[in-house]
C-alpha cells in the first residue's frame, strides 16, 4: 500500500508525463469517447516501462504505478476528446 | 437566453466572454500560422518549464532553507564533496532521479520539505537529531526499493576494476554481486552522519520492503487465479 504522499507524487508525475500529455493529445484526435479513453489507457500502461527504466538497475515497476498511469491516461483521453467536441467542427 | 450578437442584450461577464472567445474559430489566422505559433509557444513553455525545474536541482536551491544547513555541513566532509578526481555529486545527484517519470514524482513529493521548513519540524539541532533516524530511514527505503537507482547513475559494478580497489572493497563488491545486494545495503552513511541504532532500523526497512513484495506477489497470484490464468 502506497502512502498518500507517494500517491500524490505518482499522480502528478503521470499528469506531467506521457499519460497526461500524450493521452490528452491522442484524445484530441477523436470524438469517440471510448477510443479516446482506450488510447489514453494504453499510453498510461506503457509509460512506466518507457519512462521509468534505467540503464543498470533491476527493479520491477509497482502495480500501483501501472494502475495510476492508466487512470490518468484514461482521464486525459476523455479530456482530450472533450476538447475535440468543444473546439472542432470535424 | 440573450443573443450575444444582440447589442441591446445585457453585457455578459468577462469570464464568459473570454471563454466564448477561446472556443470560437479564428477568422483572421491561417491554420499554418496557428500551428507555427503553437509550436513555438510549446517550445518556449517546455523550455521554460525544464529550465525552472533544473534550477531546483542546484545545490544553492537545495540548501537555501535553514533546515538544510546540518545536511550540508555533513556532506561537505565526505568524498562526494571533495575528492582526488575533482568530480562532485551534489544533492540532486543522489536525491533526484534522472528519469522523467521518477524525477517529477520526486519533485512533487519534495513539497513536503517546504511544509516542514515552514512548520519548523527540524529547525533546531535537537529537533534535527530527534528526526535523523526517521529521515534517514525514508531515504534508505527509497534507495533500497529502487536498487540504489541514483547511485547507479554514476556507479555500476560493470565499470568497476576490482584489481585497483582495496582488497576489502573488492571482496565486498564481489560479494554484493553474488548476493544481489545494492549500494545502500552497505553505504548508508556515505553523505550524512549516521543516527544511533541505524543498523537495526535499516534491517527493519529491508524486512518491511520484503514483506510488501511478498504481499504484492500474493495479490497478483490471487488475481490470476480469479481470471483463470495460470499462476506461473
Amino acid at each position: 500500500m502506497i502512502s498518500l504522499l507517494d500517491l500524490v507524487g505518482t499522480i502528478g508525475a503521470s499528469v506531467l508525463g506521457l499519460p497526461g500529455i500524450l493521452g490528452l493529445a491522442l484524445g484530441m484526435t477523436t470524438r469517440n469517447w471510448i477510443l479516446a479513453a482506450v488510447m489514453g489507457g494504453i499510453v498510461g500502461l506503457i509509460a512506466p516501462i518507457l519512462l521509468g527504466g534505467s540503464h543498470s538497475m533491476n527493479v520491477t515497476v509497482p502495480v500501483a504505478e501501472y494502475v495510476i498511469g492508466m487512470l490518468v491516461g484514461i482521464c486525459a483521453g476523455f479530456a482530450g476528446s472533450a476538447v475535440r467536441h468543444k473546439g472542432a467542427k470535424v | 437566453m440573450a443573443d450575444p450578437k444582440d447589442e441591446t442584450s445585457p453585457r455578459r461577464g468577462l469570464l464568459r466572454r473570454v471563454w466564448d472567445a477561446f472556443w470560437s474559430p479564428t477568422g483572421v489566422l491561417s491554420t499554418g500560422f496557428l500551428l507555427i505559433a503553437g509550436f513555438l509557444a510549446g517550445i518556449l513553455f517546455w523550455g521554460g518549464f525544464h529550465w525552472s525545474l533544473e534550477l531546483t536541482n542546484t545545490e544553492e536551491f537545495c540548501t537555501s532553507c535553514h533546515t538544510m544547513e546540518t545536511n550540508l555541513g555533513e556532506y561537505r566532509e565526505t568524498v562526494h564533496y571533495n575528492n582526488h578526481s575533482g568530480v562532485r555529486a551534489i544533492c540532486s545527484d543522489c536525491h533526484v532521479p534522472h528519469e522523467w517519470q521518477h524525477k517529477m514524482k520526486a519533485k512533487i513529493m519534495a513539497v513536503k520539505d517546504v511544509y516542514h521548513e515552514l512548520r519548523g519540524t527540524i529547525s533546531t539541532p535537537e529537533k534535527y537529531e530527534e528526526r535523523r533516524l526517521e529521515m534517514a530511514s525514508a531515504v534508505w527505503k527509497k534507495m533500497k526499493a529502487t536498487d540504489s537507482r541514483e547511485c547507479r547513475n554514476c556507479h555500476a559494478f560493470e565499470y568497476m576494476d576490482f584489481t585497483i580497489q582495496e582488497t576489502r572493497a573488492a571482496d565486498n563488491h564481489q560479494k554484493a554481486i553474488d548476493q544481489g545486494m545494492t549500494c545502500i545495503d552497505c553505504h548508508q552513511g556515505i553523505a550524512h552522519d549516521l543516527p544511533p541504532d541505524y543498523l537495526e532500523e535499516y534491517r527493519h526497512v529491508v524486512e518491511t520492503l520484503a514483506q510488501g513484495e511478498r504481499d504484492q506477489s500474493v495479490d497478483v497470484a490471487q488475481i490470476k487465479t480469479y481470471l483463470g490464468i495460470s499462476a506461473d
